[in-house]
């Protein structure tokens, strides 16, 4: 040992050490700053579902006076809809092509019993289960059937990040 | 003192004064990370009190119809918010497509160049000629 001592290594080792400490102190102080704007995107993100399920709520597929959300559920329970269902999903696909946040897929779905109806922008996203980032929006939407039954139909609006398409 | 005493002095006063360096520059730049997500709140803020409170749609019978915005409502807003004792300006406008992309707006003054500037859209519904549209709201938002 008094022999390394005499040599210097142990202020080397020393000055290593100090360099290491340094250089990871660098990196976690750099991406720790990044966290309060990457929470402050996320919030902005919920915000953009929350609205987009009230817009698919409560905008009309032109020139129907029905909201998207309601022509989508009469598609998926009545035989006769308001709405065709291919008129649907093209009005939906635009609409969403618009009002999607870029960089973001979004995927629509409403399910009944054993039924379900979906839809997602782009075309081939997927429903976006398995995303590893997603904002998602639950909802149900009322429909009163010929008989007086009335049915709640559940919604779900995600938004989620793109993987490969 | 011979020479590698006096290079391993210089050394450590090198990593001394970098860490001390890392130590501000990372204090520096949580600072100005900080004021971006502050600046990001405000924007949040200014959408969310904007589509659900100060431009929706009211219709004859005094029923608020959130989420829907009257364009009438867009000409006299102002454009200055208080949040948290720091005033905020901001431009608003509307965009929606109806046989190709229409703009209410811009609404406000215009950003500055000098200042950071958030920027947020959301969808939204426009009360357009007795019809309910689907709409983006797009607000630009910059410390006053």
């Amino acid at each position: 040992m008094a022999s390394l001592n005499n040599r210097g290594v142990a202020d080397v080792l020393a000055m290593a050490f100090m360099f290491v400490i340094l250089v990871l102190a660098a990196v976690f102080m750099h991406s720790y700053s990044l966290r309060p704007l990457r929470a402050a995107t996320d919030r902005q993100l919920e915000l953009k579902s929350e609205h987009l399920y009230k817009t698919l709520e409560l905008a009309w597929v032109e020139p129907y006076s029905v909201s998207f959300l309601r022509g989508a559920a009469e598609n998926l329970l009545l035989e006769q809809p308001i709405v065709p269902g291919p008129y649907l999903r093209s009005a939906m696909e635009n609409a969403l092509e618009y009002l999607h946040p870029p960089e973001y897929a979004v995927s629509v779905s409403l399910s009944y019993d054993n039924a379900s109806w979906e839809l997602s922008w782009p075309r081939g996203a997927g429903l976006g289960l398995d995303a590893e980032k997603q904002f998602v929006r639950r909802g149900e939407v009322r429909l009163t059937m010929a008989g007086g039954e009335n049915i709640a139909v559940p919604v779900t609006v995600r938004i989620f990040e793109i993987a490969e398409i | 003192m011979t020479l590698t005493q006096i290079l391993k002095t210089l050394v450590t006063c090198i990593l001394v004064i970098s860490f001390l360096l890392v130590t501000v520059s990372a204090y520096q730049q949580h600072r100005r990370i900080s004021a971006l997500a502050e600046l990001s709140d405000a924007t949040t803020a200014i959408v969310t009190r904007l589509s659900v409170e100060e431009l929706v749609y009211v219709d004859n019978d005094g029923n608020l119809h959130m989420y829907t915005i009257d364009p009438a409502k867009l000409e006299g807003l102002s454009t200055r918010r208080e949040f948290g004792g720091e005033n905020f300006d901001f431009q608003v406008s509307v965009k929606y497509e109806a046989e190709g992309e229409h703009v209410l707006g811009p609404f406000g003054s215009t950003p500055p160049e000098d200042r950071a500037i958030g920027s947020l859209a959301v969808s939204c519904v426009l009360y357009e000629n007795a019809h309910f549209l689907s709409a983006k709201l797009s607000v630009m938002a910059w410390r006053a």
